[in-house]
């Protein structure tokens, strides 16, 4: 009788968290799909000649001036908001260079009949919103009403270009923000790197267990901090070697060390992070604002 | 063996003192601060278009006086708010300046709604181009809040979190920040939608 109990109340326990779960998960959004080239275009609304002239054309722009602009064309949004997904779809491709937010995204979702264009920070002064609503009204919109649509997509990349080509120059930037924000977390890695380093010359050459232990167990936790950047471990490991070297030489006759005791210090695993780069293009790591312009047919 | 400790010892509380969130906080409140002035350019970008489009509608639509008026006071309410950095320490200013915004997007919502009924006001060039950027520094002002809404709760986790809490109370004094209250977010989630 207990079992069953206890059994009933196991189960109904599950029940009501995956309930939990599922009711208080965040509402299914459409996932960003992979940058698969400049032009992705999962509606298949354009033929392959039409998809690769339009990527050469863009591409041979961001040769000239580092901008970067991509075409995705959707067959549905699915519920999504426009501006927002399209926001998404530009931020997590990281179109346009670092610093720069030289990018552009055109989206058109096909069933809705909206498209958008989305500017990147760095491009909201030569392609203005109000430059993006006319491009679209006057020259993606008619198009597409009339059954155009690779003719529209064309002439509204082309225009996109044209716009923000002549005005737009690649300047030397000033000094930004994230770029001193790399620096000094170089400099902090660095110094974690050295610290570790030291206490594993501290735990490779001292006698007392006690000692050993505490420091071991603070060694690993900086080399897990660090494990995911290369730059940290390497200065762990140089100091590490330097410090052992020097203390090894220093005392001479030494007891034995068992390994054993570095299965303790094992680090944990950190995951590497970079962009996906398929097809051979991938985002400069630019930004978006919310700059652009939406429209329909 | 005993200096070793003591340099050990040292840099053990050195390496505990940059894992106490010293450097993390600092960061996070000048980010805050970032994001924060980010959101007020919007919404003074935002308060820049109205005069003009005022003037557009009336045009049109002068004997819609209530609405207009209503714009026009929304707007000088709005931007009569000083925003200094120390509005962010001060909840009730914050409020208030949310309070003033949200009541300038529904007054601008009302005005964009009786253009429905104005065809001649609806097909006027100017009046599109206004709206054309009157929908971009909406959707600004959103992207520009979202970010703040991050930017502060990474913020405020950091000053209550446990160890950080210490050195955010006894060292640096900083304190916890508002956030946009969770009912205004409908409003401005959905701006005002113009459809051709």
């Amino acid at each position: 009788m207990e079992k069953k109990r206890s059994l009933g109340l196991v189960g109904s326990c599950l029940l009501v968290s995956t309930l939990a779960l599922v009711l208080t998960s965040p509402t299914w959004a459409l996932d960003v799909p992979p940058l698969a080239g400049r032009i992705v275009d999962r509606a298949r609304v354009l033929s392959v000649n039409e998809a690769d002239s339009l990527s050469a054309a863009l591409k041979a722009h961001e040769d000239t001036t580092g901008n970067q602009v991509a075409v995705l064309i959707l067959p549905s949004l699915e519920g999504e908001s426009l501006e927002e997904y399209a926001h998404r779809v530009a931020t997590s491709w990281k179109l346009g260079q670092r610093g720069i937010d030289n990018g552009v995204l055109l989206l058109i979702a096909v069933k809705e009949r909206r498209l958008r264009i989305e500017v990147g920070y760095g491009l909201e002064g030569t392609l203005t919103d109000l430059r993006s609503a006319h491009i679209i009204r006057n020259e993606i919109v008619p198009r597409f009403r009339a059954g155009d649509m690779a003719g529209g997509v064309r002439a509204g990349t082309e225009a996109i270009l044209k716009t923000i080509e002549g005005t737009y120059e690649a300047k030397d930037q000033p000094a930004v923000p994230r770029n001193r924000a790399l620096a000094s977390d170089a400099l902090q890695l660095v110094f974690v790197g050295v610290v570790a380093g030291f206490l594993a010359g501290i735990v490779l050459s001292q006698g007392l267990r006690r000692t050993r232990a505490l420091f071991g167990s603070l060694l690993a936790y900086l080399v897990a901090q660090s494990a995911s950047m290369v730059l940290g471990v390497v200065a762990a490991g140089i100091t590490a070697v330097l410090l052992w070297l020097v203390l090894w030489t220093g005392r001479g006759n030494r007891s034995r060390r068992t390994y054993d005791d570095w299965t303790w210090y094992s680090s944990r695993g950190g995951g590497w992070s970079g962009s996906s780069t398929d097809g051979g293009f991938s985002g400069g790591g630019g930004d978006f604002g919310g700059g652009g312009a939406s429209g329909n047919w | 063996m005993g200096t070793m400790r003591r340099i050990a010892g040292g840099m053990v509380l050195v390496t505990c003192l940059g894992g106490c969130g010293y450097n993390d906080l600092q960061g996070l409140d000048e980010d805050t601060k970032a994001a924060w002035s980010e959101v007020v350019n919007q919404y003074q970008r935002r308060a820049d278009l109205i005069p003009n489009l005022v003037a557009t509608v009336k045009g049109y639509a002068a004997h819609e006086k209530e609405t207009l008026e209503a714009v026009v006071q929304a707007r000088a309410q709005a931007t009569g708010i000083q925003v200094t950095p120390e509005l962010l320490n001060n909840p009730e200013a914050f409020e208030r300046f949310q309070k003033a915004q949200t009541g300038l997007t529904s007054a601008l919502g009302r005005l964009i709604a009786i253009a429905e009924n104005y065809p001649n006001l609806k097909a006027d060039q100017n009046f599109r181009d206004l709206q054309n950027q009157l929908e971009g520094t909406e959707n600004r002002i959103a992207v520009a809040r979202k970010r703040y809404i991050d930017r502060v709760a990474e913020y405020n986790k950091m000053v209550r979190y446990f160890p950080t809490n210490l050195t955010a109370k006894y060292l640096l004094h900083l304190e916890e920040r508002p956030n946009f209250a969770v009912a205004d977010e409908k409003g401005v989630a959905t701006p005002p939608e113009v459809k051709f």
